[in-house]
């Protein structure tokens, strides 16, 4: 947010901060799903 | 560090390969991907400290982008079957199936999907929502920009409507660093590395089809 020349709030955009957040949201998925099937996943090939 | 195997492919005879992805449908993932990775990298490297001359090639690359996903989507109208990615009632018990087979409540294996499976139509699905945001707004913020066509007009509309074609662009580009992440792993899964054959060299082996499709649902020529 930023205001204009009259003091209105105005919306400038996402702040850039939340870059790390959508990034370590991707380690997270990736992390939790490679410890999933690491360790807890059924073998969906058994017969 | 050894990985676990995935299935050793020798090459196969050709009359043993079933045509997954057309080489033009491989060309449109690999230029659209060349396209996001450009994009996000020219709109956060700046960002993360490392400053150059990004403006020029982010918007060059959009309208590469646009380009791109109108072939895309000509093509899928006309040439494709789109119901082979459309999200319909028997994804749904699908999606249900694995929920059950992943959290051991029984009710047997889940079935095998068609051409698509349900995480790939979904992932798919979301590509489609946050590119079509990406590139709609893109195409609205290159209004406040000069070009060989037209001088920059930073008025054109409203601050406030500004404003949330801004939220809405940035949102798409972030969403797309979690996607992209998300999307590379499961490409370079070893259970998976068949699919990203299949989006390098254009095809699957007949086991693997047998495999991990449903002939009803994805029906091929013999």
């Amino acid at each position: 947010m930023s205001r204009d020349v009259y003091g209105r709030e105005v919306l400038q955009g996402m702040s850039w901060d939340l870059l790390g957040v959508f990034f370590g949201l991707g380690v997270a998925l990736i992390v939790v799903h490679a410890l999933y099937r690491w360790l807890a996943a059924p073998d969906r090939r058994a017969k | 560090m050894n990985a676990p195997s995935a299935p050793a492919i020798a090459t196969p005879d050709r009359t043993d390969r079933i045509v997954r992805h057309a080489a033009v449908d491989r060309a449109i993932h690999w230029l659209t991907a060349a396209c996001v990775l450009t994009l996000l990298a020219t709109a956060f490297l700046p960002i993360l400290g490392l400053e150059f001359a990004w403006v020029t090639v982010h918007w060059v690359t959009g309208w590469v982008m646009i380009a791109i996903v109108l072939v895309h989507i000509v093509r899928a109208l006309f040439w494709q079957d789109l119901r082979a990615v459309w999200i319909g009632g028997r994804d749904v018990r699908d999606a249900l199936a694995i929920v059950r087979s992943t959290l051991r409540l029984g009710g047997g294996a889940p079935a095998k999907p068609g051409k698509y499976s349900f995480a790939q139509k979904l992932i798919h699905a979301a590509f489609t929502l946050v590119i079509l945001v990406a590139i709609g707004t893109g195409a609205l913020i290159m209004v406040k920009i000069d070009t060989p066509w037209w001088d920059r007009n930073p008025y054109w509309l409203g601050d406030a409507t500004w404003g949330v074609v801004y939220v809405l662009h940035d949102l798409a580009a972030l969403s797309l660093v979690t996607m992209v992440m998300t999307h590379i792993y499961f490409a370079i899964r070893p259970e998976k590395r068949l699919f990203t054959r299949s989006m390098i060299l254009g095809w699957i082996t007949r086991e693997e089809y047998r495999e991990q499709h449903d002939p009803n649902r994805w029906q091929v020529d013999p």
